[in-house]
């Protein structure tokens, strides 16, 4: 079983695009792992059934137990997050404010406040459209995705992997640089990098880049809408070169993925699109790689 | 010589743990008196953020001199390793822990 993890540092690069494509042409090969759960959205192009679910706790916060509160207002004065409501005497938490960091509990004198595993949102394993299984999460308002919470969701799928003898883990990445993409990235067996030749594009592939590198594992990268600024893209492509990444495809600028994404299809769905091929060649240079 | 592994289990046919911070054990091999001791390290696992530079504290800890691993760690780990000199060598995160250690014998694994 071979792990694939799709990451772009910057959004909107057409990185869940392209691995739903990718997921939609592994058909049943592929167990796939939504692990941006910041913003998860391939259960838009995959139909997923949400088949089994289970809720998902992370981080700490903090509570008031209202019968043992003196009222004395310490915790309200050492609390960094304005996490802390005053209304008529009566101290209670701001769950949304609330860090989890433990000052309140440590300073209160009659010991009312006590630190409890935060439920953050629900873990879940479905059915696709494709047959083939995905485990995703959604997160609660105002909760944050976690390298604990991209952990499970990498390990679940890996797990159904191999119990069903499955030959690939699809993970959609989590953004930016981390403890989730860490989290992410670790464990991974290859690395497809989406970026596009925009400013921040090129930025953010170089700083995602150096997370990547540590981990010393084979990197493969896309560079999508490559023909909106072709100065950008020979820049990224030396920066490929200078790094022995595999440049994998340059793939146009292309209002299909639109086309395809108001259908909540994926663009290897559409008929005869030209890039629909250049994904499909994309993914079967993938797989060879990987092999 | 104290040889850490990370993995999934406690025994010398146990998987190794592609992961670092968090792996769900870390077995020492004490080359000088031969034992293999495990520690259960699913509690840094289940911490939201910082899993590695904590299991890189419990290394720091254990004693261990060097470490086989998967892909080796993060950016935060990696500073703690650094810091206390423990050698790393990774590509064994598909092998079993037998397997990683003769690999590392051989000299088959990558120092990083």
């Amino acid at each position: 079983m071979k792990e694939i993890v799709v990451i772009s540092g910057k959004g909107g690069t057409g990185k869940t695009s392209i691995t739903a494509s990718f997921a939609v042409l592994g058909g049943k090969d592929v167990i796939v792992a939504d692990c941006d759960v910041d913003a998860a959205d391939m259960h838009l192009l995959l139909e997923p059934n949400y088949e089994i679910s289970e809720e998902f706790y992370s981080g700490e916060l903090a509570y008031i137990n209202q019968y043992n509160c003196i009222q004395c207002g310490k915790c309200y004065d050492v609390c960094r997050f304005n996490a802390i409501n005053v209304n008529n005497g009566r101290h209670t938490v701001d769950a949304l404010n609330c860090e989890g960091c433990g000052y309140c509990a440590r300073v209160c004198p009659s010991g009312a406040i006590i630190n409890k595993p935060q439920k953050v949102g629900q873990c879940f394993t479905s059915i696709l459209k494709t047959g083939s299984i995905m485990v995703h999460a959604k997160l609660g308002i105002g909760a944050d995705n976690s390298g604990k919470l991209v952990a499970k969701v990498k390990n679940e799928a890996k797990e159904i992997a191999c119990d069903e003898l499955k030959e690939y883990v699809l993970v959609d990445g989590s953004p930016g640089v981390g403890c989730p993409v860490v989290s992410s990235l670790s464990g991974a067996d290859f690395i497809v990098l989406v970026t596009e030749p925009s400013v921040s594009g090129i930025h953010d592939l170089e700083r995602v880049y150096e997370l990547v590198e540590r981990f010393n594992i084979k990197t493969g990268c896309i560079i999508n809408k490559f023909d909106i600024n072709q100065g950008i893209t020979n820049e990224i492509m030396d920066f490929l070169e200078s790094k022995n990444i595999v440049h994998l495809k340059n793939i146009p600028y292309n209002e299909a993925f639109t086309e395809a994404m108001l259908l909540g299809k994926t663009i290897v769905e559409l008929d005869n699109d030209p890039v629909k091929f250049q994904i499909m060649d994309t993914w079967i240079k993938i797989k060879k790689i990987v092999k | 010589m104290k040889l850490a592994f990370t993995a999934k289990g406690t025994t010398w046919d146990s998987n190794m743990d592609a992961r670092f911070g968090r792996t769900e054990f870390l077995l020492i091999y004490d080359d000088i008196s031969k034992e293999l001791s495990s520690f259960d390290n699913r509690e840094s696992a289940n911490n939201a953020h910082g899993a590695g530079p904590k299991t890189a504290q419990y290394l720091f800890e254990l004693k261990a001199d060097a470490l086989i691993t998967g892909n080796g760690p993060g950016g935060n780990a990696a500073a703690v390793m650094e810091k206390t000199g423990i050698k790393i060598h990774i590509g064994a995160g598909a092998m079993t822990v037998k397997e990683a250690y003769d690999a590392f014998q051989k000299g088959e694994l990558k120092k990083v």
